[in-house]
């Protein structure tokens, strides 16, 4: 009896040392974060001031650029996302949408809306896809190009739309997201204006619910009435505007929102283009790239920029919630395991010693460590291992840092794009920020450690959101 | 519950207090951000509301020596705020330049700009003496924002006589400085200026330094007029291949630019002197670099001088496949030069390069009816189906495909009847499916009235074993989804 006395002993004062590392670990970097993305953030706006996008917009040297929209079975929202999108300002731009085998009306739709009719193209696959069957196009909407392709999943979608551009640079874009009117531009500035190559430019991803649109436009930036979609604005606040500003400032970034992210098209097809071995194809793409720069020697730049926006929906309902937490995490979990020989690699850098191995632990392994300590810490407490005082201090502090870090992100968001304009949405958002951690999180944790189980038994199974259409279309 | 005299406790309270205390902070700073800035944008709405009228009756050259002293009373900081958004804007109407450069060196704004650039923030605030210490005080701490405005400031407005200490800013320690100083060299134009930035193109390119970025230098000059090609002549002559090919690029670029803005462009040796066109056509083309070939050809099509023809004419024939497409299309540039080389354009519709092959057809799509039936007369007679494709794609791209139906039914001959007959014979029907479902019922009926008889006639006089395997007719008629006894 006392052996299993020792043993339990042993097992949670380890496990207490795992949650103590996780604990601390995650919480400074992310502080670390916080205050670099401060500072960048401060700068970024205030040199927005001066420098403009005049340069670029007039440039004749700004390189041309194609969107690609990947769509299955996205009929309430394409129109108005290829409607954005062509109304992007930006000086040379072109818009395939690739339909891949939608058995909804997403193609009548678009065949509809834009007037399109068949032709017969050429396709000359450099990266290997599914089929494509056929082109449509309207000969008055010259950039304008639809395909439609036998159903190959969405990196197969986009791999498609790789071989259909002909442009340096590609964007791509989620069926789901209105892009802001300048995005492009803005996520082209630091592609432009760079002494390296950068092959990588990510933008923020803010939430449509709430907002008033007409015609793939935002109108009116607004909250989401219900609590899920509040706690996801300040959950993308925190990812976006200190989480990968700070990891590019440290140049490791890991992850770039495949929602919106422009790509260096050569670089990518060198790189073997999206793959499809994990359901995140964009952040595999992002590590594969950190790797072929690696193996074969070449010096590459990511950038994330914050002010380049791109409005999507976010899951309404519990279930389309955990949906997604589900894919994001056993899409994480794949493609870290998927590239492994990236974690402590010398010639990583920063990506290898630093980024990769926080993704490893706190993100990826982090869901099932505090999950667990969820379970076992009470277990602990039960059995008179951990001392009651000190876990009830520990866990008011887990509590109150996360939300001293989801009001940091409130702040940054205040200091710099002010996106929200009435006090109202300010007092509802640090209302939020602070009780993020209680009950939320856990929730979101539960919906990740399913996705880490998922991995664990080699599913490779794609959750798809679906998608209501933009809210309050005038 | 809580042992306060256990050290771990401690430690983890006193972090606990920490982070109660930062949290509650950082709410503070948010809420008085918030009111900070609503003030400060009343502020500003208010001054922009009360002297908007004046500016505008000033900026539309009318006199108003009343409203420029009541300019005049506001502090600097202030008519900066003021001014700021018509600089912001995209682009200002030529007249309003010259008007606001009027009164922004009536104001003393000019002065303070570029005291502020040759002196610094403090000195430029001592010199510019009234108001000036009422700037805001969180623009103060942000010196380079408030150097950057004011070479920007200076851009917009055209001041001729700031050159020099926009080019001094160039070697500024912040690279944003550095960034902007190049727009407004660029938005300036003065001749001055770009010998000055060659001498850095020569410095930065070969990879000697970074800063400022090589692409915002080469755009910078690329925005420079067309008189100022003279002084590329020592970049493009340079022993550097690297900075031969920026230089091209360079003069490629206020070649196209000058070009899209006046379409009957010539380039003559007395716009870019002898040297430069001896270069062109003897030097440049025959560079050991592919890059500079390639885009010297985009500057020989518009060059005056009957000895490009044959120059283009060797370009087409380069052994580097993105030489001979960037010559292809800029051939479609102008269709002078093309002329005399349409049967090697259409040579390049054999190129083993699908993309030399696709824009000789957008080329000789684009030099009108010699160009449409050199195009259609291949499409004819060649056997490449990947190429005839490819011909179809892109008339069904430029919405040929449904004139040339249109036409068809409307009893047209000649080559454009035969491509029409061709692309319904096929076996799978090139390019005619899409457009032969959307097309007025009217049409198709007149369409089909001419083509079914010639199809029977063609299937009558075919020998048994040349025949396709599927019935063109009937092929037909399955694209179009009509009832059989319609095609019959």
């Amino acid at each position: 009896m006392s052996h299993i006395r020792l043993f339990l002993d042993d097992g949670v004062t380890v496990f207490n040392l795992v949650v103590l590392s996780y604990f601390f670990l995650g919480n400074g970097i992310y502080t670390i974060l916080m205050l670099l993305s401060l500072r960048a953030t401060w700068v970024h706006i205030r040199q927005m001031t001066y420098q403009g996008l005049d340069a670029l917009r007039h440039s004749p040297l700004t390189p041309p650029v194609t969107i690609i929209i990947p769509a299955w079975n996205e009929q309430h929202v394409i129109v108005n996302s290829v409607r954005s999108s062509l109304l992007a300002d930006y000086p040379q731009l072109q818009v395939i949408v690739v339909d891949d085998g939608s058995t909804d009306m997403t193609l009548d739709r678009l065949v509809q809306s834009f007037g399109l009719v068949e032709m017969d193209g050429a396709y000359h696959p450099s990266i290997p896809t599914a089929p494509v069957r056929t082109h449509y196009i309207n000969p008055t909407i010259p950039n304008l190009l639809v395909v439609s392709k036998v159903r190959g999943g969405k990196p197969d979608a986009l791999n498609a739309g790789i071989n259909l551009c002909r442009s340096p640079y590609f964007c791509n874009l989620d069926a789901d997201c209105l892009l802001e009117h300048d995005a492009l531009l803005r996520l082209m500035d630091p592609i432009v204006n760079s002494a390296v190559e950068t092959v990588v430019s990510g933008g923020i991803v803010r939430i449509l619910n709430g907002c008033e649109t007409k015609n793939g436009r935002v109108l009116r930036v607004g909250l989401p009435g219900a609590w899920l979609e509040r706690f996801q604005v300040v959950e993308y606040l925190r990812s976006f505007l200190f989480g990968r500003t700070g990891w590019h400032l440290l140049g490791g970034t890991l992850i770039v929102s495949g929602a919106f992210a422009v790509f260096h098209r050569a670089t990518v097809i060198e790189a073997g283009g999206f793959s499809h071995d994990t359901v995140t194809e964009d952040m595999d793409l992002i590590v594969q790239l950190h790797q072929w720069a690696a193996d074969n020697n070449r010096k590459i730049r990511m950038s994330f920029t914050s002010d380049p926006v791109c409005w999507t929906e976010c899951p309404s309902t519990l279930a389309m919630l955990a949906n997604q937490r589900r894919r994001w995490q056993l899409g994480l979990c794949q493609t870290l395991w998927k590239h492994s020989e990236i974690l402590f690699g010398r010639k990583y850098g920063i990506v290898g010693w630093l980024s990769f191995p926080f993704h490893s632990y706190v993100e990826g392994l982090g869901a099932a460590v505090e999950f667990l300590g969820y379970l076992l810490i009470p277990l602990g407490l039960f059995l008179g291992m951990v001392p009651p005082g000190l876990l009830l201090v520990f866990i008011l502090l887990g509590f109150i840092y996360g939300g001293f870090l989801s009001v940091g992100a409130v702040l940054l968001e205040e200091l710099t794009y002010r996106r929200y304009p009435r006090f109202r949405d300010l007092l509802t958002l640090l209302v939020f920020a602070m009780f993020e951690n209680i009950g939320y999180r856990q929730l979101v944790l539960f919906f990740r450690f399913q996705g880490v189980l998922r991995f664990l038994a080699g599913s490779r199974r794609w959750e798809k959101v679906a998608h209501v259409g933009a809210p309050a279309e005038g | 519950m809580v042992n306060i005299a256990d050290p771990v406790t401690q430690w983890a309270f006193m972090i606990l207090v920490c982070v109660v205390t930062g949290t509650g902070l950082l709410i503070a700073v948010a809420f008085f951000r918030r009111w900070q800035q609503i003030r400060y944008l009343r502020y500003v709405h208010t001054l922009r509301r009360k002297h908007r009228p004046i500016l505008a009756k000033l900026l539309s050259g009318a006199q108003s020596p009343s409203g420029v002293e009541a300019l005049r009373e506001l502090p600097l900081a202030d008519l900066e705020l003021l001014l700021d958004p018509l600089f912001s804007k995209r682009k200002l109407p030529e007249r309003c330049v010259v008007f606001l450069q009027a009164l922004c060196a009536e104001l003393g704004l000019i002065e303070l700009w570029q005291s502020r650039l040759a002196h610094g923030h403090a000195a430029a605030l001592q010199s510019s003496g009234s108001g000036a210490h009422q700037v805001h005080a969180d623009r103060a701490t942000m010196r380079y924002v408030l150097r950057a405005k004011s070479i920007r400031n200076l851009g917009m407005l055209r001041h001729r006589p700031s050159w020099p200490l926009l080019v001094n800013s160039l070697d500024d320690r912040h690279a944003d400085i550095q960034l902007v100083a190049l727009r407004s060299l660029a938005t300036l134009g003065a001749p001055e200026s770009f010998a000055v930035l060659r001498e850095r193109l020569h410095a930065i390119a070969p990879g000697k330094s970074t800063s400022p970025p090589l692409q915002a230098l080469q755009a910078a000059m690329a925005s420079f007029d067309l008189t100022c090609v003279p002084a590329l002549l020592p970049s493009l002559r340079h022993p550097d291949h690297q900075i031969r090919w920026h230089a091209t690029e360079i003069l490629r670029t206020m070649v196209c630019r000058e070009a899209a803005r006046q379409p009957g462009l010539a380039l003559t040796p007395e716009l870019l002197t002898p040297p430069i066109v001896e270069l062109l056509l003897a030097g440049l083309p025959v560079d050991t670099s592919a890059e500079i070939r390639a885009r010297a050809a985009e500057v020989i099509v518009f060059l005056a001088d009957p000895r490009a023809t044959p120059v283009l004419r060797n370009l087409l024939l380069d052994h580097l496949w993105f030489v001979r497409l960037r010559t292809v299309r800029a051939l479609a540039h102008l269709r002078q030069a093309a002329a005399p080389l349409h049967l090697d354009i259409r040579e390049c519709l054999r190129d083993d390069h699908w993309r030399v092959r696709e824009a000789a057809i957008q080329t000789l799509l684009s030099l009108g009816p010699e160009g449409k039936r050199q195009l259609y007369e291949h499409f004819l007679i060649s056997p490449d189906r990947a190429a005839r494709e490819q011909i179809v794609e892109v008339i069904e791209r430029t919405g040929l495909m449904s004139a040339l139906v249109e036409m068809y039914s409307a009893g047209t001959k000649g080559v454009d009847a035969l491509l029409v007959e061709q692309l319904a014979s096929d076996a799978a029907p090139l390019g005619l499916s899409g457009v032969l479902r959307t097309l007025n019922p009217e049409i198709r009926q007149r369409f089909l009235d001419r083509y079914l008889p010639y199809a029977q006639l063609i299937k009558m006089m075919l020998p048994e074993e040349t025949r396709p395997e599927v019935e063109r007719a009937d092929n037909l008629q399955q694209v179009l989804e009509f009832p059989p006894c319609l095609a019959a």
